[in-house]
């Protein structure tokens, strides 16, 4: 029988054993913590639509189409080319293969396969290769077909491109990974990056806009509007805008290729279909008869004068005015030069005017669909202006979706292949022109089309992924409908397993508006509830933009099937036909199709029906189908039912109460919907839903401040950064990585209290910080404004202790540049072989010249030895003639131990070794200065170790690993603190783990109540109290002190990295000025601010020490007749040049020229042996090095500085 | 126990007594030296602990000087460690018989099986003192002692650690307790303390009855002396294993005596002791280099090169000179 299946439940419970158990033999089956691998899902999912089966990029190549190419000389005169041949390309298919070694290699026989592990320590990036199939015909020739390699395209781990995909714990440990690898990001130079997602505007729903900024897009034009963020079914997107102009005509603006271009919406809704003017009259304001057309009176006036100011252009059908759009879009489409004016009309509809209704092959109900829509959209328009409804808020989540990584990695490689087929375009004119213009139907183009045109092209679209994902920088000629050009890609930092995790559940609003001036857009709205964790933001400049998903929030990262719901729509009937009034019909639309019109109070029946429908799992409608019911208010939002049920959308889990089943409930159609927050709040014949849990809301962070509902929020928001940065476990598979840096806490522990999530997430497999006996009290003063004091003797027993990993890279090619032939190869690793070979040399180094694992190493040792060769053909060898040995040192400050050295071959295997990467462990106990802190953000620095004997202790004997003063809480108010003091100390006692999750205690029932209790059960004081004794003099402390077990976390910011040291040093070369960096030796500045005070203390002598003696304190010669510093001179001996010392100083401006009759002693002479006579008057002044400087700038432009010296 | 039963003498009474702990209660003494008594137990008497450790071979997953660190950790016995001279008195270099005892660890895992390296591993090399000193405490029923590391299939560890004499002032490891109880005045009679309360201080506070009750209860309106001063001072001795509680006690009044006739000689004038009698971190030698927090872990070298070279010259700077030289 088969063992059994991994349990995936979890509890509070330490879990010691099952722990282990895991570790020592990973599951065969599946990972015990599925909520963990559920957090990086739309990661691995989104990606993994790519490739899927009609995935992005199938549809993305339908969208491309066939590319056409036209030969013959285009700037001849057509009569005298005849009639052009047509080249037709297109993409039938791409292939995406897994990462395995290039064929070059000769090595590797039985497994090719080249695992994330091998990348990362190799610091070489994890990429597949990535092909075409392309189709080409001349004319309506044969199609004929040819693969082409388009390079390496870096690959997410665990998608299904990737070795990992489907690994079992046990199988993931066998790739050396951690039993819970993720993936979701990319391995690029062996570091590890990811698209970070972003907020974008919900697609497919047209919001109202009012924006000052609308009105400089020309005269008229007002700040309404109407924007639609329309989706292709390649997730590529394209914003349709309609603006409404003062005289009350609507004009369509939309961006093509970064560049914005506006047609009259009348043009574009008679180029759809072929219409009438009544059609589009009733349209807009609603069938003719219908109620409430008498009040409309606002929209009737304007859709008369746009159709009425429409009529100047004299086009009247459809087929005319997709002709005159053709000829004015035909350029700007890259359309082929012989195409028709109506067919370019077309084609300028199907691609720019609201695709997510038909990007390709458009059939004529799906234009309808369009027309239908931007009616809709004029009608919203107007409804806007006249104030019957209020502008959406773009800022609010309730308007937003998200564009997932793997989405934009689609959309990029889309964009790639459509511009590598137009990139044809130039080759084949060059070709064409060097050939003398011959016919693609010859059979030199035959021949030369695929050696010599296709490969003229920029085939690698590999590399242009990996430089994607290297820098985050976009490079695009269309923009991608981005706001944003840089900062899509982040490191996924290993610092500690909290920030590791973070990175995946980041969202990030958008580089655009971190520049923004107003703060409304980092504001958190209500409306965020349960989708964006209100805590878990960063303070300073990226807050608000920068947020994190609740821990339960999904992302939909494939559209759900709705081919059924249009029916039952017209079945609970919602019809064609409009009203005038909103009060007697509203708009049902699916994914941006208007699927007819009901009135609001059947809309709400239909809303209400789906929603059973769907949690019921009945009629065929899908569970994650949002289904946003917008009432009609008195100029609220604009109402109507709005469903969908694509990608990108976020959704969240609670309790649908009719059928007390689960229900997936979105952003859209929260806010407009009764969700009770926990079962008491219900509201019966209001509330449909009700939280599963009140800590859904908050993210998987934010989860683990103990008792975070009983803290001041900001404190909350200090501890999701600082877990962030404490020194933790980065991962289990430390041997297997070469991180620049990695901090690791030798002792870490999991905490007593902690919500029954630590547990679910693993976070045990990644401990954090210590349990540690602490004291409220100030003691000895040391622990006065947030320092803390540490027990020696705890330090001692190993408190605190952590490491920092460093990767060293020797490379024998940095530098050069990469030399393709190992012949070339000028340097080697190792000792000259006969040469000689210092003992002292090998206290480092072993025998092949590299160091010894173990080693320590100090400032200056060597680290690995090389020699210089050359390449013998005749011996096939390489051969050394210098017999000298070079090294490279160790060049930092710090202890360090060799801790692993690997040797880096080449991928093809043909060249020797020339780069080793070596990583070294550095020691760090804490020492005074490094930095701890709570889980409540509460951080301080050690200010002092003191012994065992010295510090305070209770009755018991109990000292405490940590004192803190009592002064960091009252203006802090984290009351969460004390309860986690109170349920460590009994937790401990009782041996128990606390459950500390927020929001279980209340006014009733209190927390200090429960712990207390546990308290008094174990002998101690109900709140936590204790008596204590001074340990210097043994004497009992006249108040009881606070004394309980809080978990720690030790920050990474230490001061061994930061402390910052001078007496003299390096100077600036011009100022003679101290330069600034701890790296070079440099000073901290003055600066104004504290010049200022120095003066406010009137400190004349600090002053003068800091801004002139330790600064550029020089003495300069100084004529006092003149009063310059330029003019002075030293003089040179006519007899002893080498003679130092005792040269004399002339001002040359105030001497003369020797006559000849003056006295030896009063004659001077130049460098060039002028003799001059007087200028003696010159002093030696001290003075800033600056001030010279300043008086040299001056003279260049002609201004003398004139210095009176006295006395 | 009890030397004399007169009021004003020195009496003490054992209320527990088990071989992790002593318990007992000492009257008629005074907080100074109950407190010197307390922080001499804890901090200055002398055991034994692992204090150089050489490593010969380490391929386990744990690196070397964390191991060190474990090993100087664990409890070693230090009975009859008074007839090892401390390494600093020692006329040899570095360690010899006389001032060391010599511990090997040598393991090494062939089997498929982790294999668990304890504390029993270490295996004393022969030349001690007396055949107590030395060996690793082993308290638990399977007789091992700590796990001091895992080795799987093909590690194997060696190591020479060399445990010394020294007192839990230089380093907690030779601590031979790691707490010890002290309290005094339960019933709170010389009000030292203010207690907290939210009602009734005597309702909500936990009262040790036994500790109470030996004291002697507070007599209804008794009036307050402020002159009293703590006399019943109630012990909880607990050692780590090294010694019994009762040698630490023993030993801890004869560290304090020994002190304390130091001073007294010193302050006398006897030439026949020289200053720096008693127990003392070998930092006065030397060697140690790095302590405390007010020493960088990198010696007494700055980043910024030449240690012990300082400010000396002040023209030139581990940068060479500056490029206005030694004055204009």
């Amino acid at each position: 029988m088969a063992p059994a299946a991994t349990s995936t439940e979890w509890s509070t419970d330490f879990d010691t054993a099952r722990r282990q158990r895991l570790f020592q033999s990973p599951p065969k089956d599946t990972t015990a913590y599925p909520m963990l691998a559920a957090a990086v899902d739309p990661h691995i999912e989104s990606f993994n639509s790519i490739f899927a089966r009609k995935g992005l990029l199938d549809e993305g190549i339908k969208d491309i189409g066939t590319k056409v190419f036209l030969d013959g000389d285009p700037y001849a005169q057509p009569e005298e080319t005849g009639p052009r041949n047509r080249l037709h390309v297109r993409i039938r298919e791409v292939f995406f293969d897994k990462a395995v070694l290039p064929a070059t290699n000769k090595f590797a026989l039985q497994n090719r396969n080249v695992f994330p592990a091998e990348c990362r320590e190799r610091h070489a990036t994890y990429k597949g290769k990535y092909r075409a199939r392309i189709d080409w015909r001349v004319n309506n020739g044969d199609w004929q077909e040819e693969v082409r390699d388009l390079g390496y395209v870096p690959i997410m781990l665990k998608s299904n491109r990737c070795h990992l995909e489907n690994l079992t714990p046990d199988q993931l440990v066998k790739a050396k990974e951690e039993t819970e690898e993720l993936g979701g990001y990319f391995i690029v130079n062996g570091i590890e990056k990811l698209i970070r997602m972003l907020l974008v505007n919900r697609r497919n729903y047209p919001m109202a806009i009012k924006r000052g900024a609308f009105t400089n897009r020309g005269p008229g034009y007002t700040p309404y509007g109407i924007v639609i963020r329309c989706v292709r079914r390649d997730q590529t997107s394209q914003t349709n805008a309609l603006h409404y102009l003062s005289d009350g005509n609507v004009n369509l603006r939309f961006s093509w290729r970064k560049a914005e271009y506006l047609v009259p919406a009348m043009m574009v809704l008679k180029a759809l279909v072929e219409t009438n003017d009544r059609e589009i009259f009733e349209g807009v304001v609603g069938a003719a008869g219908s109620p409430g057309l008498g009040e409309k009176q606002f929209v009737t006036d304007r859709v008369e004068l746009l159709l009425r100011t429409y009529r100047v252009y004299g086009i009247h059908s459809k087929a005319k005015t997709r002709a005159y759009l053709g000829e004015k879009f035909k350029v700007i489409l890259q359309v082929p030069e012989d195409m028709t004016d109506e067919d370019a009309g077309t084609e300028f509809l199907r691609r720019i005017v609201l695709p997510h209704l038909g990007s390709y092959d458009v059939t004529e109900s799906q234009n309808n669909d369009k027309f239908r829509m931007l009616l809709f959209m004029v009608r919203k328009l107007y409804a806007l202006v006249e104030g019957e409804c209020a502008v959406d808020n773009p800022d609010a989540v309730q308007h937003q979706e998200v564009l997932l990584g793997g989405h934009l990695y689609g959309m990029i490689l889309k964009e790639r292949l459509d511009e590598w087929l137009n990139s044809l375009r130039l080759p084949l004119m060059e070709w064409g022109r060097k050939n003398d213009w011959p016919a693609f139907t010859s059979p030199q183009f035959q021949r030369d089309f695929l050696p010599k045109i296709m490969k003229r092209t920029n085939e690698n679209i590999g590399q242009a992924m990996e430089y994607f994902l290297s820098t985050g920088n976009l490079v695009s000629p269309t923009g991608l409908d981005l706001q944003q050009t840089a900062g899509f890609c982040v490191v996924a930092e290993k610092i500690n397993f909290y920030r590791f995790i973070s990175h995946f559940r980041m969202v990030h609003r958008g580089a655009f508006f971190a520049q923004l001036k107003t703060t409304t857009v980092r504001k958190l709205l209500p409306e965020s509830w349960g989708f964006l964790c209100p805590v878990h933001t960063p303070d300073g400049s990226p807050c608000g933009l920068l947020n994190h998903f609740a821990h339960k929030c999904k992302i939909a990262t494939e559209s759900v099937d709705v081919s059924a719901i249009p029916g039952l729509v017209a079945q609970l009937g919602v019809q064609s036909r409009s009203s005038a009034s909103l009060d007697a019909s509203v708009v049902v639309q699916l994914d941006g199709r208007v699927l007819g019109f009901c009135s609001p109070k059947q809309a709400k029946i239909v809303g209400d029906t789906l929603r059973y429908w769907k949690v019921e799992g009945t009629h065929g409608v899908p569970l994650e189908l949002e289904v946003g019911y917008i009432p009609n208010s008195n100029g609220g939002q604009y109402p109507g039912l709005y469903m969908f049920s694509q990608s990108a959308r976020m959704y969240r889990p609670v309790k649908y109460l009719p059928l007390d089943r689960l229900d997936y409930v979105g952003p859209f159609e929260q806010p407009f919907m009764s969700i009770a927050c926990t079962n008491p709040e219900i509201v019966s014949g209001d509330s449909t839903h009700v939280e599963y849990d009140p800590t859904n809301l908050l993210s998987i962070l934010a989860n683990m401040t103990p008792f975070s509902d009983h803290n001041q929020s900001p404190r909350n928001m200090y501890q999701c950064q600082m877990g962030k940065q404490s020194m933790g476990t980065p991962g289990t598979a430390l041997r297997y990585r070469t991180d620049n840096k990695t901090y690791r806490l030798q002792t870490g522990q999991t905490p007593v209290v902690r919500p029954p999530l630590h547990n679910e997430y693993g976070l045990d497999n990644f401990p954090n910080g210590t349990n540690a006996v602490v004291a409220v009290i100030s003691y000895t003063g040391y622990d006065m404004d947030d320092a803390m004091i540490l027990n020696k003797s705890s330090h001692e027993r190993g408190f605190g202790h952590g490491t920092i990993y460093k990767t060293k890279i020797c490379d024998l090619e940095e530098g050069t540049r990469k030399s393709r032939s190992a012949r070339l190869v000028s340097k080697l690793f190792g000792f000259p072989p006969g040469g000689l070979v210092r003992a002292a040399w090998r206290e480092k180094l072993d025998d092949d010249g590299l160091p010894r694992i173990g080693t320590a190493l100090q400032a200056g040792d060597i680290i690995a030895a090389w020699h210089t060769v050359s390449y013998d053909p005749a011996s096939n060898e390489y051969v050394n003639r210098d017999l000298q040995t070079q090294f490279f040192k160790y060049k930092e400050d710090e202890l360090a131990f060799v801790e692993e050295v690997r040797i880096i071959g080449s991928e093809d295997g043909t060249s020797p070794c020339q780069k080793i990467s070596i990583k070294l462990r550095v020691p760090r106990s804490p020492v005074i200065g490094d930095k701890f802190s709570s889980r409540h953000g509460q951080k301080g620095v050690c200010s002092q170790k003191w012994p065992a004997i010295d510090m305070p202790f209770s009755e018991s004997g109990i000292q405490p690993d940590v004192i803190i003063n009592p002064h960091a809480f009252p203006s802090r108010m984290t009351i969460g603190m004390f309860v986690e003091s109170l349920a460590g100390k009994a937790g401990a006692l009782h041996g128990i783990p606390q459950d500390s999750t927020p929001f279980r205690f209340d006014e009733q029932n209190t927390a200090t109540d429960f712990f207390g209790h546990q308290l008094m059960k174990a002998g101690y004081n109900y709140y936590g109290n204790e008596p204590m004794y001074s340990g210097i003099t043994g004497q009992e402390f006249a108040a009881d002190i606070y004394l309980g077990v809080v978990y720690y976390q030790r920050l990474r910011h230490m001061v061994n990295d930061k402390y910052q040291v001078r007496t003299t040093g390096p100077v600036n070369q011009l100022t003679g000025q101290p330069i600034k960096g701890r790296k070079k030796g440099g000073g901290i500045r003055v600066g104004e601010m504290e010049r200022d005070a120095l003066l406010a203390h009137g400190t004349a002598f600090l002053l003068q020490d800091r801004l002139m003696n330790c600064s550029d304190y020089m003495k300069a010669p100084i004529c006092r007749a003149c009063g310059s510093f330029l003019s002075t001179q030293p003089t040179v001996s006519e007899f002893d040049r080498k003679k130092k010392g005792n040269t004399m100083v002339r001002c040359r401006r105030c001497a003369k020229l020797a006559e000849g009759s003056e006295s030896t002693s009063e004659i001077w002479m130049d460098g060039q042996g002028v003799r001059y006579t007087g200028g003696d008057d010159v002093a030696v002044v001290a003075v800033p090095g600056v001030l010279k400087y300043l008086d040299v700038e001056l003279a260049s432009m002609g201004v003398r500085l004139k210095f009176n010296v006295s006395p | 126990m009890e030397y004399d039963n007169d009021a004003g003498a020195i009496s003490a009474r054992v209320l527990d007594a088990g071989e992790m702990n002593a318990h007992f209660l000492v009257d008629n003494f005074n907080l100074e030296t109950a407190n010197a008594l307390r922080r001499v137990m804890l901090a200055e008497i002398p055991t034994i602990a692992i204090d150089i450790v050489e490593v010969l071979d380490n391929t386990t997953v744990l690196a070397d000087e964390f191991i060190a660190h474990r090993l100087g950790l664990i409890p070693l016995s230090a009975k009859g460690v008074e007839e090892l001279q401390y390494s600093r008195d020692c006329d040899c270099e570095g360690y010899c018989e006389l001032c060391s005892v010599v511990l090997t660890l040598n393991a090494r895992c062939n089997s498929d099986q982790i294999m668990h390296v304890h504390a029993r591993d270490l295996v004393i090399s022969a030349g001690r003192p007396n055949e107590e000193v030395g060996n690793p405490v082993l308290k638990d029923p399977e007789r091992n002692g700590p796990c001091i590391v895992k080795l799987r299939k093909g590690q194997a560890i060696h190591m020479r650690c060399i445990a010394k004499k020294g007192i839990a002032k230089e380093h907690a490891k030779w601590a031979p307790s790691a707490a010890i109880g002290f309290e005094y005045d339960p019933n709170n009679k010389l009000k030292h303390l203010d207690y907290w309360y939210e009602a009734d201080a005597q309702a909500e506070w936990p009262k040790d009855e036994a500790h109470a009750n030996l004291d002697g209860d507070v007599a209804d309106g008794e009036p307050f002396d402020y002159d009293a001063k703590p006399e019943k001072f109630f012990y909880n001795v607990e050692t780590v294993g090294g010694l019994d509680p009762d040698q630490i006690v023993h030993q801890g009044i004869a560290v304090l005596q020994k002190k304390l006739a130091e001073i007294i000689s010193v302050v006398q004038g006897d030439d026949n002791v020289d200053g720096f009698g008693g127990a003392q971190s070998p930092q006065m030698n030397g060697g140690y280099g790095n302590d405390a927090g007010y020493t960088t872990p990198y010696g007494n070298n700055t980043v910024w090169g030449g240690g012990g070279g300082g400010p000396a010259g002040g023209s030139t700077t581990p940068f060479g000179a500056t490029p206005y030289g030694g004055g204009y």
